[in-house]
């Protein structure tokens, strides 16, 4: 055995404490599950209340819809909370925890969905369901036409479902993907805080410090956006679909519609978006923080520079753009699809086949693990790196032992294996939904775009219809269900929705 | 440093064969009464030239033949044997320059089958006749390479496909030996069982010949711009999709029928997978044909099932020009072009069996999750697949899209537009042939594309038909220390 099994250990016991529970029941106790998803619809129709109080300030007479929506969704809430509280203290099966976060992302889509469909907006039920699965899933693409003179109740709630999805979602990466093993996020699990045995308490450890980081870059972005000349009202909302690298913008124009230096301030704030936010939490170490240190964080800006830096070249080269305009559309661009954010300074399709089949390439790479990004993650193609490198070297030795180390440590066999596993299930996603999306009539560049983008909760993708300046209102229907559904799968990290659909997880 | 004698053994045996063929189209060319006849005997004569030399020159008793020199003489005996096959192109009727003529047979040789020679039909039959055995050339190499050698390497998985251990009445030379007879003549009468059909359901016997060449190598060159589709012929296209169906199967599995094992034929899990995913994707295609191009039931599935078959067995051969098709059957054809066929056939592309292995590992992680303690092991045809297996398939899938990735991007980067360079990426790794869009879509050419692109798509060509991996090691730099 190598030495990096014990380390395991004390992980392995405590899934199969997890687990052993689960097994015991053969129907699965739902109870737990509706009655934290509760209390995630009573966070939603919490949050509901700010762009009521905001159209209420600007006397829009929106703010009666987000009312009342906000009241029905606590409504229902509460009915759950308390029909469903358990009799002693709540926690929860591996099983549980696989049913709650596709059930809450679902329920909460939804309810986030009413005041789309009752707002002056009145948008159908499809447009309103795929903006706020969009909205929540930090997608991004959106349906809706005419964000310029939108009332600001509207606006301020689809930058907030944004920062209610990032949230959202470094939540459930640091503290439930690890402990149910999805797509090696195992590796996690020996960071500083898992000594406990709980969801639910290690759910209280992380979050907390987690959010405070989060809300700390959120309040960041804001007053750097401000200082670069937004309005105060833009500022906030384009900082929290920044920092939740979602990419909802107050403006069609997206951020073509303002000046350089809030460009510069949106990379800054993509950048932080896609990077590790438990790394940001904890002690120093020599002065700085941990994510400095970080081997992923390393490579997930040696990427973005060296993108960055050819298309920059390639711009100022063949499409005559000078050099400084050229850095920073290549830059913004870069950053935006790779951290999986859908920011757009300018019109990238118009930079010509190279840009093209480039970006439709770095839609596959992903931010960090533990960042509010989706896609593949840096740290995944990391290991897949080291996995061919060591192909390599065994065809030469093909008796040797290699073991490959990441931050100083070994890497466990299941880890890489679930690794596998998982860039196997994403590639299969993709082209299984771009299938299905020809088959709805979408022709082959937006439709193999159009599902990558939504698989990695990017947002825009190449061609005339859904490209960086287009809107998915044209696409139809039945287009629109799908790409949602996709959007959900990419987010949960594919695994914990498809394990709904097995035989083994109902059987118990 | 290296001991180079076994590799120039190697190849020099290769030049040997090349220039034996090299008679077949001089003859014919002769008794046309074509004066390139002579092109071809000169050729000939220089390619043999330069193998005896090198056969000759290396000849050493026992040198020692180590896993180095086998994965150099695997790479060279694919890059050096092309461009003395260059040079009846170069000096022939059509005078094309280098780049052109190493890109037409790189294409042929490695059974990819993209073309740069505009008006096949007008060609001097000896030159058709050197595509088509370029092609078939090519596509007993590629059996060769997957039965023999990478699985000998390790390379991406094949070790799963290692020869049985004889038993022990029998000496494993005479085994391989006997595995080598009757899998060359199992290809050679495949041949000439198409060649024959072809010419009873009305082909000219060359054409028959050189369509049969270039059908069971899944090479795809034609005798024809409009390829297959130039003679409109429903017999015709049933026997060349036949054909190609069979070039895409283990040609192992013609070992076990001579030894009178024809249960194995139906066990296979790959061979299943492999005619479910021909038929999933006929049925997705023809049913689109139906419904959105207005054809007939028959007509649909004729067009539909030639034009799937041709794409993923990496054939290339068109009945249809599939270029303007819609969205769904190019998603279709742009996914099965990664697939490929099954492993020891003459097809390119990721094969079958390497879904098999990640998808029932893909199955195995889904289970785990649920119960993390169980002992689950992936099978493949009820044998274990063993977790070096799962790591080198992993490999070479990651190796296999980065290229693809870094190909597309670089021909992005020399001017083509998304849909060519993405497609034309997938089409030369897999070995296949054509792509989408206009320009070197089916019907198209690749004439027009600039030098570099072609020395880009040549060597994409290459890489594919090496299993990457073989070429990738000459580059690791132990590679080279002693």
């Amino acid at each position: 055995m190598p030495p990096s099994t014990i380390c395991w250990t004390g992980g392995a016991n405590l899934s199969m404490s997890l687990v052993s529970r689960g097994e015991s029941e053969d129907v699965i106790d739902l109870r737990p599950v509706l009655f934290i998803n509760g209390f995630l619809l009573l966070v939603l129709a919490t949050a509901m209340g700010i762009p009521a109080v905001v159209d209420l300030v600007s006397e829009d007479r929106d703010w009666r819809v987000f009312a009342i929506s906000g009241m029905l969704t606590a409504f229902v809430a509460l009915t759950l909370i308390l029909g469903a509280r358990p009799k002693d203290r709540a926690s929860l099966t591996s099983r549980q925890a696989f049913m709650l976060t596709t059930v809450a992302w679902t329920s909460s889509a939804a309810f986030a969905a009413l005041p789309f469909m009752f707002s002056e907006q009145h948008l159908r039920l499809t447009d309103a369901v795929f903006e706020a699965m969009s909205g929540l899933t930090t997608t991004g693409a959106t349906v809706m036409i005419g964000l310029d003179h939108m009332p600001k109740g509207i606006l301020i709630w689809r930058a907030l479902l944004n920062w209610l999805g990032g949230e959202g979602i470094i939540i459930m990466a640091v503290a439930i993907l690890p402990l149910l093993r999805i797509g090696g996020m195992q590796v996690f699990r020996m960071e500083s805080s898992d000594k406990t045995d709980q969801i639910k308490a290690r759910l209280n450890q992380v979050a907390g410090s987690i959010t405070l980081v989060y809300l700390g870059f959120t309040a960041l972005a804001a007053i750097a956006f401000w200082a670069a000349g937004m309005g105060r009202f833009d500022a906030v909302c384009h900082a929290m679909s920044a920092i939740s690298t979602g990419g909802f913008s107050t403006s069609d124009a997206k951020l073509a519609h303002f000046n350089t230096a809030v460009q510069w301030v949106a990379v800054f704030a993509m950048i932080a978006g896609g990077s590790s936010f438990t790394l940001w939490t904890g002690p120093w170490k020599n002065g700085r923080p941990r994510v400095l240190d970080d081997a992923q964080t390393h490579w997930y800006l040696a990427f973005l520079g060296t993108a960055a830096g050819v298309l920059g070249a390639w711009q100022w080269a063949v499409n005559d753009m000078t050099p400084g305009v050229a850095l920073r559309h290549a830059a913004f661009s870069v950053s935006s699809v790779v951290t999986t954010t859908g920011f757009v300074s300018t019109d990238f399709s118009a930079w010509g086949g190279f840009a093209h089949v480039v970006f439709f390439i770095l839609a596959f790479i992903g931010g960090c693990t533990g960042s509010t990004g989706g896609g593949v993650k840096i740290f995944r193609w990391e290991l897949l790196f080291a996995l061919a490198g060591i192909h390599l070297k065994r065809l030469l030795h093909p008796h040797g032992v290699f073991v490959i180390h990441y931050n100083q440590r070994p890497i466990a066999q299941q880890v890489l294996d679930s690794v596998l596993g998982f860039v196997v299930m994403y590639f299969l996603t993709f082209a299984v939904f771009s299938l299905a999306l020809t088959m709805v009539g979408l022709d082959l560049i937006t439709a193999l775009s159009g599902s990558a983008s939504a698989l990695a909760n990017i947002g825009p993708g190449i061609g005339d219809v859904i490209g960086p300046m287009g809107n998915y209102r044209p696409l139809p229907d039945l287009a629109k269900w799908i790409l949602a559904a996709e959007m959900l799968l990419g987010r949960l990290e594919l695994f914990t929705v498809a394990v709904l659909f097995s035989r083994s997880y109902w059987r118990g | 440093m290296l001991d180079l004698r076994p590799v120039f053994q190697v190849v020099g045996t290769l030049l040997g064969i090349l220039a034996v063929a090299m008679l077949a189209p001089a003859l014919l060319d002769f008794r046309d009464g074509n004066d390139e006849w002579r092109v071809f005997v000169v050729s000939g004569g220089l390619t043999l030239f330069f193998g005896l030399a090198m056969v000759l020159g290396t000849r050493a008793p026992g040198c020692r033949h180590g896993i180095r020199q086998t994965f150099l003489a695997a790479t060279f005996a694919w890059v050096v044997p092309p461009l003395f096959a260059a040079l009846p192109l170069m000096y022939g009727p059509l005078q094309m320059d280098f780049t052109d003529a190493a890109f037409e047979t790189i294409s042929g040789l490695t059974t990819t089958g993209a073309s740069n020679i505009h008006g096949l039909d007008v060609l001097p039959r000896g030159l058709l006749l050197w595509r088509a055995l370029l092609n078939w050339l090519g596509g007993l190499g590629t059996i060769a390479m997957a039965v023999a050698v990478l699985p000998e390497l390790a390379v991406g998985g094949m070790q799963m496909f290692r020869l049985e251990i004889p038993g022990p009445g029998e000496r494993a030379t005479t085994r391989t030996a006997r595995v080598a007879w009757v899998i060359l003549a199992a290809y050679g009468g495949v041949t000439l069982v198409l060649a024959l059909l072809l010419w009873l359901a009305g082909m000219s016997g060359f054409q028959a010949l050189a369509h049969a060449m270039a059908t069971i190598s899944t090479g795809g060159f034609s005798t024809s711009d409009a390829s297959v589709g130039n003679f409109d012929n429903a017999a015709i296209e049933m026997i060349i999709m036949i054909g190609m169906i069979v070039g895409g199967m283990p040609f192992m599995l013609f070992f076990q029928l001579a030894k009178g094992n024809g249960k194995a034929l139906l066990r296979d899990g790959q061979l299943r997978w492999y005619f479910a995913l021909l038929a999933l994707g006929t049925m997705g295609v023809s049913l689109w044909l139906m419904t959105s191009r207005g054809l007939g039931g028959l007509s649909a599935l004729r067009f539909g099932a030639f034009t799937v078959v041709s794409v993923m067995t990496g054939t290339g051969m068109f009945t249809v020009e599939y270029g303007n098709w819609g969205g769904m059957p190019a998603a279709i054809l742009f996914f099965l072009a990664f697939v490929g066929g099954c492993a020891g056939s003459t097809t390119g592309g990721i094969k079958v069996f390497r879904f098999q292995f990640l998808f029932a590992d893909a199955l195995v992680q889904m289970r785990r999750l649920l119960r993390p303690h169980a002992v689950l092991i992936a099978s493949f045809n009820r044998r274990p697949i063993p977790e070096e297996v799962l790591g080198s398939v992993m490999g070479f899938l990651f190796v296999y899209a980065l290229s693809f990735a870094l190909l597309a991007m670089a021909l992005a980067f020399l001017g083509l537009d998304f849909l060519t360079a993405v497609t034309g990426a997938a089409s030369a790794l897999a070995n296949l042939g054509p792509g989408l869009g206009s320009e070197i879509g089916p019907g198209g050419s690749y004439a027009a594309l600039s030098d570099p692109v072609k020395w880009l798509l040549a060597g994409g060509m290459l890489f594919g038909r090496l299993e990457m991996f073989t070429a990738l090691v000459l580059f690791v730099p132990t590679f080279w220390r002693q």
